[in-house]
């Protein structure tokens, strides 16, 4: 008899809870991000914003993304605001997307810079930042919960294998004395203090005997070089963002100054922006982070680098954006939203955080290992040190040479 | 370290000179401040870099062929803009406002058309062109590498780069100083009403000045990819707002004076790149300050009005 009741009680119960279900799943989810069409951090974040709307078209095209907690697909809608790397602009957008769209994802803009301004607003409004690439170390805190960092390590892990490069095979070659020329914004500072940190902490007997920080704006390098020249180093390191490089390595050319070793991060995340503006020659031997869209890692979700490198020419092949990093970055953000809507119980803030949290670790994407520490810094994406080699007038490509166990070949040292 | 922040500091003052010295002949004739000016560096910049992607056009003659279009189209964009905006109460400050939406428009298209990364010119290219006449001149072959100044090394793209900056500025000279519609412009400087009163076609004149004006800017920005990095369609607000900070130090509305303040600027910038290089960005708005409150016409402003 009370086992009846139970059963006709939880009959009941699943009768009510089904139509309820239903009706309470949103006609769509509502993803909230800014992009930047225009100014100094267009081509980065083009790029990014282009991997997103190419992972949202297809799964819209598939009838929407599982959502598990209404147990059906649900199709996305994309409210994207332009800042054009304005973060004044940029504020008022993220707090537009909050207060005025409701949106129940919202998702940083590309980098550092556009990022910062995000994650106090975020936090305010208790609203999950999903930071895509924005690396600044100092965004992952014990006391904030409204952040992951999906698609990009935190910056102050990726310098970890040109350090150790220099700290361990540097001084056989020959290297002893390092210079580090830096713009000051949370990327690439982060990266300075990083990489500063590991070559003193390695007690190698690698001093560095210049190390400068200059605005991210800087456009003109030339007197910078002449004194990076007279303090006589073995090896320079320029941690700028992709204008800076350009701009950077331009110099380096025009100039004529030779240095035996050379390390910029956007010839490797941006390769083909790098070739088409400073060409295969200037480019020549130049040491670089290998970025996700260099190798095939293999992954458990989402397309493989070649697929999505296909799906991406095909869609964007007439535009005048890259392929590279970023577009990879932008559509890994989409395969870990994706993969935390199928396990969320809700879409509740923190309820995402916990579904996101869930997959570190265990999710493989054409990125890398999605792996995030306790304050939500990704931690799983490494960044390999590699040296460009011309191949072609306009074309070069990638040697591994460190971490040793996936090196794929030997670093040429001094640069010729 | 210190001579060559100096050697360089005069030369990309140089260059910055020729970017503000459109900028000053349109204020200077017309009283009107025209913020897209670093818009049309900018597309100067880009008819120099489709010249040499699509037809190989080395970036020396494109500075005759930016100067050219751009001192054609300025004259029929004056009579559609200035004019009207000459009638308004204040024109100097509507000028302003006409002339950000005008910026807006430009970095718009531009954005759309040619995208949103960076473009350039490859280095050699200028020094190519140099080494060729030096070829011409001495009767042997010349490297396009890297040239010497007093034991200092500089890219061939920055003594190219401060050559024309140095021949526009004899131009403008020459233009002001030596010419009948020179003459005419200076009239205009001084006093427009009177100018008017006197019989001078003002409008006529002042679409010259104004198209001179656009052209200097289009010429600069063929040394834009040398002497600046790279391109992109967002760049002009940046390079007005130096360039304004360039001519105000120099005094508003005397051509000449830009020279001055271009090469205060550069030698400024370069020296603090190499002892203080986190604050060198501020450089021109702390001149800008500087000299606002020193002296608010400018180094050279007690002869703006007599022109």
């Amino acid at each position: 008899m009370l086992r009846n009741a139970f059963c006709g009680g939880l009959l009941a119960a699943s009768i009510i809870a089904g139509p309820v279900f239903a009706a309470d799943a949103p006609a769509e989810i509502k993803l909230g991000t800014l992009y930047a069409s225009a100014g100094r951090y267009a081509s980065i974040s083009m790029p990014v914003h282009y991997g997103l709307k190419l992972w949202i078209d297809q799964k819209n095209a598939e009838g929407g993304v599982f959502v598990k907690a209404f147990n059906k697909k649900i199709p996305l809608k994309l409210v994207a605001y332009d800042d054009q790397s304005n973060t004044a602009t940029a504020a008022t957008l993220y707090n537009q997307l909050i207060t005025q769209d409701k949106v129940d994802v919202l998702i940083a803009d590309s980098g550092s810079v556009l990022t910062s301004v995000a994650v106090p607003i975020a936090r305010d409004h208790k609203m999950l930042l999903i930071d895509q690439t924005g690396t600044g170390a100092n965004f992952f805190t014990p006391d904030n919960p409204y952040i992951a960092l999906i698609s990009d390590p935190v910056s102050s892990i990726w310098p970890k294998p040109l350090a150790d490069f220099l700290t361990q095979d540097g001084p056989k070659l020959g290297i002893k004395r390092v210079a580090i020329l830096y713009a000051t914004n949370d990327f690439t500072g982060t990266q300075a203090n990083a990489v500063r940190k590991f070559i003193k902490d390695a007690n190698a007997g690698v001093d560095i005997v210049y190390d400068q920080g200059i605005p991210t704006e800087t456009s003109n390098y030339t007197v910078l070089l002449n004194n990076i020249r007279a303090s006589n180093p073995d090896a320079v390191i320029h941690l700028g963002y992709a204008p800076n490089d350009i701009a950077f390595l331009r110099n380096v050319q025009d100039s004529g100054i030779k240095f035996k070793f050379l390390f910029c991060i956007y010839p490797g995340l941006e390769t083909e922006l790098l070739e088409k503006n400073v060409g295969s020659k200037g480019l020549n031997y130049v040491f670089t982070y290998v970025p996700s869209s260099e190798i095939s890692y293999e992954a458990n979700f989402g397309m493989p680098l070649k697929d999505y490198a296909d799906a991406w020419q095909k869609k964007y092949g007439n535009t005048q954006v890259e392929f590279g990093f970023n577009s990879v970055a932008g559509y890994t953000t989409g395969l870990v939203l994706e993969k935390a809507l199928s396990v969320t119980e809700s879409l509740d803030q923190l309820e995402l955080r916990k579904a996101i949290f869930s997959l570190s670790g265990k999710l493989k994407t054409l990125d890398g290992t999605f792996e995030l520490d306790q304050n939500g810094a990704q931690v799983g994406e490494i960044t390999p040190l590699g040296q460009l080699i011309a191949d072609g007038p306009n074309h070069v490509k990638f040697v591994t040479v460190w971490p040793h166990n996936v090196s794929t070949g030997k670093p040429v040292y001094p640069r010729p | 370290m210190f001579v060559y922040s100096l050697l360089a500091g005069l030369l990309f003052g140089l260059y910055f000179s020729l970017i503000g010295l459109g900028l000053n002949l349109v204020f200077g004739v017309m009283r009107i401040v025209n913020l897209a000016h670093g818009d049309f560096l900018m597309l100067g910049a880009f008819v120099a870099y489709w010249l040499f992607t699509l037809f190989s056009i080395n970036p020396v003659p494109s500075v005759f062929i930016s100067f050219a279009i751009f001192a054609v189209v300025g004259i029929p964009l004056y009579y559609l803009l200035v004019p009207r905006l000459l009638r308004g109460k204040d024109p100097e400050m509507l000028s302003f406002i006409l002339f950000f939406g005008l910026s807006q428009v430009i970095e718009a298209v531009a954005t759309i058309s040619f995208g949103t990364s960076e473009r350039s010119i490859p280095g050699g290219e200028l020094g190519q062109a140099m080494a060729s006449v030096e070829s011409f001149f001495l009767g042997t072959a010349v490297d396009n590498g890297p040239v010497e100044i007093f034991g200092q090394t500089f890219p061939a793209a920055w003594i190219v780069s401060g050559f024309a900056s140095g021949l526009a500025v004899l131009f403008v000279y020459l233009y002001l100083y030596r010419t009948r519609i020179g003459y005419l412009t200076r009239a205009v400087m001084v006093n427009r009403e009177e100018a008017l009163a006197t019989g001078i076609n003002v409008h006529r004149v002042s679409a010259i000045a104004f198209g001179v004006g656009l052209g200097l800017a289009a010429l600069s920005g063929v040394f834009a990819p040398f002497m600046l990095g790279s391109i992109t369609p967002a760049m002009g607000v940046d390079v007005t707002v130096t360039s304004f900070a360039v001519i105000v130090i120099g005094s508003l509305g005397r051509p000449l004076g830009t020279v001055l303040g271009g090469l205060i600027y550069g030698v400024s910038y370069m020296l603090m790149q190499s002892y203080y290089s986190s604050w060198a960005n501020l450089l021109p708005y702390v001149l800008l300050v500087a000299i606002l409150l020193v002296r608010p016409s400018g180094l050279l402003g007690r002869q703006v009005r007599r022109a």
